[in-house]
């Protein structure tokens, strides 16, 4: 009880450095900020995959991308469409794509579902890359932000602090939903099924129902950071779809560390800004990156959060459970 | 209609280089459990290996088909030996992880040093002419590159099924520990087939160049196909991995013939056709 109080302050602490941050940053430090802020979401959905089910997904830009291009068409289609009815469209399709694609995939376990995570990534690349009428194709989709209708009032998105607001409350808002949903009686479910599936399935529970709801969940909110990432840049390209997307988030949720849920948050952090720094200095960043991530994958597996938590356990003597290793399965046991 | 038989050539020429990814690819994995994503970027080090060497040499074709299988049989080696072995005790994921952190690297490495464009390759000679075959000229090359599959198809089904080292690799399959305390060296067996699938990953590199262009995309490209025939052939079995590519080249080549439109995506829909029909693959076992 008492760590979860310190978690709830610790979101609260958030939200109001965040809610101060357009008066301490310059433009462009605001603009990264946004940036991150949508990343940061959609490596938490990826890392409920990954360090919560065990699931190693090299598809998920497939859900990123269908939000990002979904919400672009409604919004340059459908004149006068309100702006949460653009969101919503972006997530009502993925959440029917996940499903359908959950339901194919998801039959299959360990390589097998990673070969064909990439697969799909790949053919939704190439529809999107061919489709050229809908997506623009290599030329991608330009669109303006519409304006935030509260039914009393209206609010204009073109200036970049209202729609860092309107990222923090409705990114933010997700992010605390998927911590949520990761302390409901399903998330423990998955969690569960991770260690031990024969046990779960003894025990009476539908494991591969669980699986595609959790698979769905993981796109949606995938699909949910897509959309802003359209409204942010007010533009959408096929690189949203594509593989190296999807290795960006890849890289955004093992560099932070998967065994923790604030983890991917870190590394979505991380990873913008080493990649802004990086590129002024020299071409070669995604070389770094490369590097970085080979590394952490053979000294470090547990990422950056796995290095603060062991920090934190010699300076501050707090014992973890299982001796700080995993506070994924911690948050299990407490 | 005088257009069927050249198709079905190009056809069989591309099976047989999707043949020849794939079955490193599938060897690999029917052996050691590991699906290897660094596989492609190192049939893409193979093309690019080659291109210098014939840039250097005048267009020897042959002296690259020697020396870049070598040089990823070294590459693969060392990689097993000093990035696989230390994560395999963490178990699949960090075994994916590490092969596609790998050909990450290899990519940008390739874009750094040979840049970040097509480079052409020319085979002159023989090889680069073309002859009178079933009433049309066709491309000695792409000939060439399905009697290479061929070769290398019987070459792997003699070692595995007809040697004893045959013997001791799919031994080593069914129960490695044993294998181990029979006295045989199962990692050094298990670096070997990775060396194996890395040169044969190699040779494909080389014999792709002329045929596809040379570019930092390339590796991606043939990575989901040779991903597609393993899913539709079967997980590991070299048998799945024939019938599958001779299908996928096909499907390839006439899908641009009759549906140029929806060429790309014919692949991916016999991909999810197999997927929902049979699940594990043609010719793969149940799981």
């Amino acid at each position: 009880m008492k760590q979860k109080s310190i978690t709830l302050i610790s979101i609260g602490a958030l939200f109001l450095a965040g809610a101060f941050m357009p008066l301490l940053l310059k433009q462009y430090h605001l603009n990264m900020l946004t940036e991150i802020i949508i990343f940061a979401l959609f490596a938490v959905s990826y890392n409920l995959l990954l360090g919560y089910a065990g699931l190693l997904s090299f598809g998920h830009a497939m859900f990123f991308g269908l939000g990002a291009f979904t919400t672009a068409v409604a919004i340059i289609h459908i004149p006068g469409l309100a702006l949460w009815n653009a969101i919503l469209i972006g997530i009502v399709t993925t959440v029917v794509a996940g499903f359908v694609i959950g339901g194919l995939l998801l039959r299959h376990k360990g390589s097998y579902f990673a070969l064909l995570t990439l697969a799909f990534n790949a053919l939704f690349y190439a529809v999107a890359t061919k489709w050229h009428s809908v997506t623009g194709g290599d030329d991608g989709l330009s669109i303006t932000r519409p304006s935030l209708d509260l039914g009393f009032t209206s609010i204009s998105l073109a200036s970049l602090t209202n729609f860092y607001y309107l990222t923090l409350v409705i990114i933010g808002a997700a992010i605390v939903f998927c911590w949520y949903f990761t302390q409901t009686a399903m998330g423990k479910t998955v969690l569960l099924m991770r260690e031990n599936e024969e046990r779960m399935k003894f025990l009476g529970y539908n494991t591969n129902i669980s699986r595609l709801i959790l698979f769905t969940f993981s796109g949606a909110v995938a699909g949910l950071a897509g959309s802003f990432y359209t409204l942010h840049f007010q533009f959408v390209s096929i690189s949203a779809i594509s593989v190296d997307m999807t290795t960006a988030v890849l890289l955004m949720a093992f560099v932070g560390g998967t065994k923790t849920f604030w983890g991917p948050i870190l590394g979505a952090l991380v990873y913008i800004i080493l990649q802004n720094y990086l590129s002024n200095i020299t071409d070669r960043w995604p070389l770094f990156m490369g590097f970085i991530f080979v590394f952490m994958v053979l000294f470090i597996p547990g990422g950056l959060s796995e290095v603060i938590m062991n920090i934190r356990q010699r300076f501050f003597g707090r014992k973890d459970n299982n001796g700080g290793k995993s506070a994924v399965t911690e948050e299990v046991q407490s | 209609m005088s257009d069927i038989p050249v198709f079905f050539l190009h056809g069989l020429a591309y099976a047989g280089l999707l043949f020849l990814v794939s079955a490193g690819l599938t060897l690999v994995f029917g052996m050691m459990n590991v699906l290897n994503f660094a596989h492609a970027a190192m049939y893409m080090l193979g093309a690019y290996f080659s291109y210098s060497i014939m840039m250097h040499f005048t267009g020897q074709l042959w002296l690259s088909l020697l020396i870049c299988p070598v040089i990823l049989f070294i590459i693969g080696a060392l990689i097993e030996r000093f990035l696989l072995r230390r994560v395999h005790k963490f178990g699949h994921v960090q075994e994916l992880l590490l092969t596609f952190g790998l050909a990450y690297i290899i990519t940008e490495l390739v874009k750094w040093y040979w840049g970040n464009y097509p480079l052409a390759v020319n085979v002159g000679g023989f090889l680069g002419s073309t002859i009178p075959i079933v009433g049309i000229t066709y491309p000695v090359y792409r000939i060439f590159i399905f009697l290479c599959a061929i070769f290398v198809g019987v070459v792997m089904a003699l070692i595995l099924y007809k040697t004893r080292l045959g013997i001791i690799l799919r031994a080593a399959v069914n129960d490695s520990e044993m294998v181990n305390t029979l006295g045989v060296n199962v990692p050094l067996v298990f670096m070997g087939v990775f060396a194996f699938g890395a040169a044969l990953s190699g040779f494909a590199g080389v014999i792709a160049g002329p045929l596809l262009s040379t570019f930092p995309g390339m590796a991606q490209e043939i990575l989901i196909d040779a991903f597609v025939v393993i899913v539709v052939g079967g997980f590991g079995s070299l048998g799945g991995a024939v019938v599958a590519s001779l299908l996928i080249g096909q499907l390839q080549s006439f899908g641009v013939l009759l549906f140029p439109k929806l060429s790309v995506a014919l692949v991916y829909l016999l991909m999810a056709v197999v997927l929902i029909i049979k699940p594990s693959g043609l010719f793969g076992e149940e799981q």
